[in-house]
């Protein structure tokens, strides 16, 4: 099956013929769909007569066409591309309980025509801040010629005055923009909000236009719709002429990390341009010069695409406590040496009081006006606005002058009396902190719900990157819509859906995409440099992924041989539950005093369920998905959709481990395959890079470590003679290792040739042997960073591992001495030890360790 | 007058610091009355890159990294700085604008002086301003009054009302807690009486420098030698910014040498940065010698 075949093609797609016989695609969407406009307010699809516009009539034909059953899978493959392609919003600061982001696949439709005087607009508003810009960290002309007052500027936290003079090369210093819209009644747009700090969205917009061309190709294809490559190729080489060195300039993209909401659009687009993700700590200043850490040590940064607010970016200059930055920033980028976009200090633009004054500053720079208008705005800094903003408070948007994360516009009409009169009392106190908008009736737009077409409030925000003479706009933008017909509020922290923009071409337009872009011959281009802390987490998912896997595998044991037909011995009962306490380090469970051998089920559960407790399925599970969330962009499509299962499985746990425990390792077997299943991508298709050979040995180590656990909890441990059979094939199954076992003896496991399984075979996988060889053989070939002739320290701690195994002796390892215990017990000793080192050393040599940093004068004055 | 200003800052700490990244607010800018003829900054272990800039309010800034392994951080300054002005006797103070007529003018027109004053207006970084200040410093101020008269008695009673107490405060003593216990040293002084003034809508910033160390014949060892010092300055519209010194209760003529100013402590912090490794800072010493040269 096709799409085309299932698309319907109605037989006159190209725009501008479109049936002229009256709305039957409104009628057909009506009919179908049952799309109703909502009460009062302008609806997009309609023209000011209440005819269906022309340039919608296509796209509603075609979804009528398509009905309500088509349409549902549509909007499940949907998801299910969103999903895999890890598109989340983070609403909350725990990174795992990040939301889907929501894509409605009724597009957001404008003409052509429309979008270029918009498109017009907008960029003479971004000509506007950008000089406005210029102005307020130079001369501040605009403040002595009395078009700002002053307060308006030098009392918002968003003006960094260590910022005054910094100047990037080009003609613009505003290099990224984005606005948002909303269309009135009148059908004009009038633009509610600026973003100059770090504007987000511009990489969701293209996420769902990847899935939109996916889930409905041929719809799309027939509309012609306004390619968005090129806004995409202008960031580029906007951030490429940014750099001011010889070569190939160095960019990077500078995110807070995981936690941050739009961390998912981070990894996206640095992929998607192709530069390095990295956090403040990836990044350090030396000899004037801004170096990302990497594995082969120190690399330069020239450029910086900035998605971390300024006045975190450089703790010596800007906000003192700031982790998120790069200490001694700021000064790189006034001697010129990094190009950072936006620039510091920008967030200055966002202040919505500037709305009350672009008029007066588009007469001081242009001599004119700025054609598209700002919702009308009181600033209560100004005496007579704040007296009309009191008095009409009930019918206003109260916003504060400078966003803060989590706050959001209050509403004069919701409050009640109180309500207001404590809004009025906090304007009065802090009167330059606030300025109270119109509220705009936004524009309804159908989205489909439960089948159906609903109308939405909508917000359009629009993305610009500078160009060398002025700004390039990405056609259309992300539209947003609001949760309920009457929803006032739209933004992605509410939990709004977003909507691919469609601006309808009138005639085909020339590809262009990144893909196609080559470089210059004769330039070799860098292999992906990456910051070590990515090998880091490569390294630490390994290790956490076989943590898990390892407990499960123990746990699944455990509860076949608990529940199995023959009762288990008291003594081996207890040298089992014993085993899981100490391989997981969960103490004291099983191992205090008064443990509960004889009911163990809720203890075990909790070795499973509870992620507050270090070493349980679930706390390693999630700091595997932890790491893994912070090396996103690294991830293929497959591995990202393997992690998703994981997620959802780990939330399915709980609940089929809720009551009386029935078969209970029957529940924990999708998580093993699961983790099987990620073990197996690893394998087959990562490049055998730095990548792989990290998270291969941080793998390795772990398996290593806990078989070194497990034979130190069962088989080194005094055993009854009855009990041995018993523990020995619980540590073979454990290992999986018990069919070959069985095959290849044909008899009750013993410990003799269970070792001789587990620690010396070199054909077996999961075997002590196997693990060491390999992790010799990764240490042999990982990049030198020690001054000193010969095997690295690293080499030597795996090569004495290696060696002391192959120089022992299975006899005299599982002779038994007079109490009982078998002579393997230093040995496992020995290795753990050099185990852990090695740990200690790959850490030292090759990871980000995080420096302390301090501030130098804390405290005291010092002075008179 | 012409003097030889040093002033060293030493950092000890418990294990070696890898890097440092910081700023430094120790070269005098120039004033109306004040010329610095020279200066030069030594830092030890040496840095590896430095550069001097003019910062936002026009100060000078010293922007330094050290890399090299180091224990001790040392930053020496020698500066010379010729200083006009009076020495001794106060001007009279008791005519000029009134309280009223200068918060008056300073909202009326648009002159571009009196624009950029009302920056310091505003609430900064250490200084909000709130009602408990403006009722301590309302009977000094009254509207009639002429305005240099009202600050010139705000300074005499900060120096009155107040003990100089080394040991109390700390960067981050609140200024209401210096104003319920009376108490506290320049910083805390200046920061008080820029708060006073914001809160009755005048102007005022924070000039930080030094007081001479030996003093002249027949006049009294001052508060805040052998430290850097601090004090204030209030905007009077039409005449522009005039120094007081609550600590001292006098006006600085030619003993007081201006380092840099800005809306408070913050702005001007003669030394901050970030440090990296090194553990807690065992010790920090200061020392100012403020020498007159022949002139």
């Amino acid at each position: 099956m096709t799409d085309n075949q299932q698309d319907p093609r109605p037989c006159q797609p190209l725009p501008g013929q479109w049936p002229q016989g009256g709305p039957q695609g409104a009628a057909l969407a009506r009919e179908v769909l049952g799309y109703v406009p909502a009460a009062g307010g302008r609806d997009e699809i309609h023209d000011a007569d209440g005819q269906v516009a022309p340039h919608w009539r296509y796209l509603l034909d075609a979804l009528g066409a398509l009905g309500p059953q088509a349409l549902a899978e549509r909007v499940h493959k949907a998801r299910r591309i969103l999903r895999d392609d890890g598109a989340t919003y983070n609403v909350s600061s725990e990174p795992l309980a990040s939301r889907a982001w929501e894509l409605d696949l009724v597009p957001q439709l404008l003409e052509s025509e429309e979008w270029g005087r918009i498109e017009a607009g907008l960029v003479e508003r971004a000509e506007l801040l950008d000089l406005l810009l210029k102005d307020i960290y130079g001369p501040r002309e605009l403040i002595r010629h009395g078009i700002l007052p002053p307060e308006l500027v030098f009392a918002h936290p968003g003006f960094l005055r260590q910022c005054q003079g910094l100047s990037l090369p080009g003609d613009h210093q505003l290099i990224l923009y984005a606005a948002d819209m909303v269309r009135d009644s009148s059908g004009s747009l009038h633009v509610i909000g600026d973003r100059a700090q770090a504007p987000s969205g511009a990489g969701y917009a293209l996420e769902n236009r990847t899935v939109m061309s996916r889930v409905l190709p041929s719809l799309f294809r027939d509309s012609h719709v306004h390619r968005l490559s090129g806004f995409f190729h202008q960031l580029r080489q906007k951030l490429m002429a940014l750099g001011s060195g010889d070569g190939i300039p160095q960019v990077v993209v500078l995110t807070p990390g995981s936690y941050s909401e739009t961390y998912f659009e981070h990894a996206f687009l640095a992929n998607y341009l192709g530069y390095p993700l990295v956090q403040g700590s990836d990044l350090t200043v030396r000899g004037g010069r801004v170096w990302m850490r990497s594995l082969e040590g120190l690399r330069p940064v020239d450029v910086i695409l900035r998605r971390v607010d300024d006045f975190y970016c450089d703790p010596v200059e800007l906000r003192g406590d700031s982790q998120l930055g790069v200490p001694g920033l700021l000064e790189v980028a006034r001697a010129g040496r990094v190009a950072i976009a936006n620039p510091l200090g920008s967030g200055f633009i966002e202040n919505p009081a500037l709305f009350k004054y672009l008029p007066a500053i588009g007469r001081f720079f242009f001599g004119r006006e700025p054609r598209i208008p700002s919702v009308e705005t009181y600033w209560c800094g100004d005496p007579a606005d704040r007296q009309r903003m009191l008095d009409e408070l009930p019918g206003l948007v109260i916003k504060p002058t400078f966003r803060r994360y989590g706050q959001q516009s209050v509403f004069g009409s919701a409050l009640d009396e109180a309500g207001l009169a404590s809004w009025r009392r906090r304007i009065a106190e802090a009167p330059l902190d606030y300025v109270g908008q119109r509220h705009l009736a936004a524009s309804h737009t159908p989205v489909l719900e439960a089948g159906a077409l609903q109308p939405r409030p909508m917000v359009l925000r629009s993305f610009a990157v500078a160009n060398p003479t002025s700004y390039t706009f990405m056609p259309g933008g992300l539209t947003r819509v609001g949760l309920a017909a009457h929803t006032r509020v739209v933004t992605s922290l509410t939990g709004s859906a977003s909507k691919d923009t469609w601006v309808l071409a009138s005639e085909p337009e020339k590809q262009l995409s990144l893909r196609a872009e080559r470089p210059a011959p004769g330039i070799a281009v860098e292999p992906g440099v990456m910051p070590s802390r990515v090998v880091e987490n490569l390294f630490w998912m390994g290790r956490y992924a076989e943590r898990g896997e390892a407990t499960l595998r123990l746990l699944r044991t455990l509860f076949l041989q608990l529940n199995g037909v023959e009762p288990l011995s008291p003594g081996a009962r207890r040298v089992l539950l014993r085993a899981v306490t100490e391989v997981t380090h969960t103490l004291p469970g099983f191992c205090a005093a008064d443990a509960p051998i004889a009911h163990p089920e809720t203890e075990l559960k909790a070795v499973v369920l509870d992620s507050a407790r270090p070493g349980t399925v679930t706390a390693s599970l999630r700091a595997m998905l932890q790491a893994g969330e912070e090396v996103k962009e690294l991830l293929s499509a497959d591995t990202q959709r393997v992690l998703n299962d994981l997620r959802d499985e780990l939330a399915a746990l709980e609940v089929q481990l809720g009551g009386e425990l029935v078969a209970p390792e029957e529940a924990l077997d999708p998580l093993v395959t699961t983790l099987l299943a990620l073990s197996g991508l690893r394998h087959e298709s990562m490049f055998r890079g730095m990548n792989w050979r990290f998270w291969e040995l941080g793998r390795g180590i772990e398996k290593a470590l806990q078989l070194i656990s497990l034979l130190q909890a069962t088989l080194v441990q005094p055993l009854a003679d009855g009990d041995i059979p018993v523990v020995t094939e619980s540590v073979l199954l454990t290992c999986e290792t018990l069919i070959t076992y069985r095959r290849r003896y044909r008899a009750e496991p013993e410990i003799r040739r269970g070792v001789e399984l587990m620690v010396f075979d070199e054909s077996n996988p999961r075997g002590l042997i196997y693990q060491i060889e390999r992790l010799h053989r990764h240490v042999g070939v990982l990049p030198a960073v020690e001054q000193q002739q010969g095997l690295s320290r690293a080499g030597r701690l795996t090569l004495e591992a290696l060696t002391a195994l192959r120089l022992s002796r299975l006899d005299e390892l599982t002779a038994r001495d007079a109490a009982g215990a078998i002579g393997l017990a230093p040995l496992l000793s020995r290795f753990d030890l050099l185990l852990h080192s090695l740990a200690d050393v790959l850490a030292e040599c090759y990871f980000d360790h995080r420096v302390e940093q301090r501030q130098l004068v804390q405290g005291g004055w010092g002075y008179g | 007058m012409r003097y030889r200003v040093e002033h060293l800052t030493r950092y000890c700490y418990e294990r070696p610091v890898t890097q440092c990244h910081n700023r430094a607010h120790l070269l005098p800018r120039d004033t109306a009355q004040q010329r610095c003829l020279g200066s030069a900054i030594q830092v030890s272990p040496a840095p590896v890159v430095a550069a001097e800039r003019r910062d936002y309010f026009d100060n000078r800034i010293y922007l330094f990294s050290v890399e090299s392994l180091h224990t001790d951080l040392e930053v020496r300054v020698v500066s010379q700085v010729e200083v006009e002005g009076r020495n001794g006797l106060e001007p009279e103070l008791d005519f000029g604008i009134t309280c009223a007529e200068a918060r008056e003018r300073l909202w009326r027109g648009a002159a571009e002086e009196h624009l950029l004053a009302r920056e310091f207006l505003l609430d900064s970084p250490m200084v909000r301003t709130g009602t408990a200040l403006s009722d301590y410093a309302a009977p000094s101020l009254a509207d009639a009054r002429p305005l240099l008269s009202g600050v010139r008695e705000l300074t005499a009673r900060i120096f009155r009302e107040f003990a100089y107490d080394p040991g109390f405060s700390t960067i981050a003593t609140p200024l209401d807690e210096v104003l319920e216990s009376r108490r506290g040293v320049c910083q805390d002084f200046a920061h008080l009486a820029i708060g006073c003034l914001r809160a009755l809508g005048f102007p005022a910033r924070y000039v930080s420098g030094y007081v001479e160390t030996q003093p002249g014949p027949g006049h009294q060892r001052m508060v805040g030698a052998d430290a850097s010092h601090a004090w204030f300055a209030v905007y009077v519209p039409g005449e522009g910014w005039v120094d007081f010194d609550p600590t001292n209760d006098n006006m600085p003529g030619s003993q007081h040498i201006t380092t840099a100013w800005g809306r408070d402590y913050a702005d001007v912090t003669p030394l901050c940065g970030i440090v990296f490794d090194g553990g807690d800072c065992r010790e920090m010493t200061v020392a100012v010698d403020v020498e007159r040269l022949p002139s």
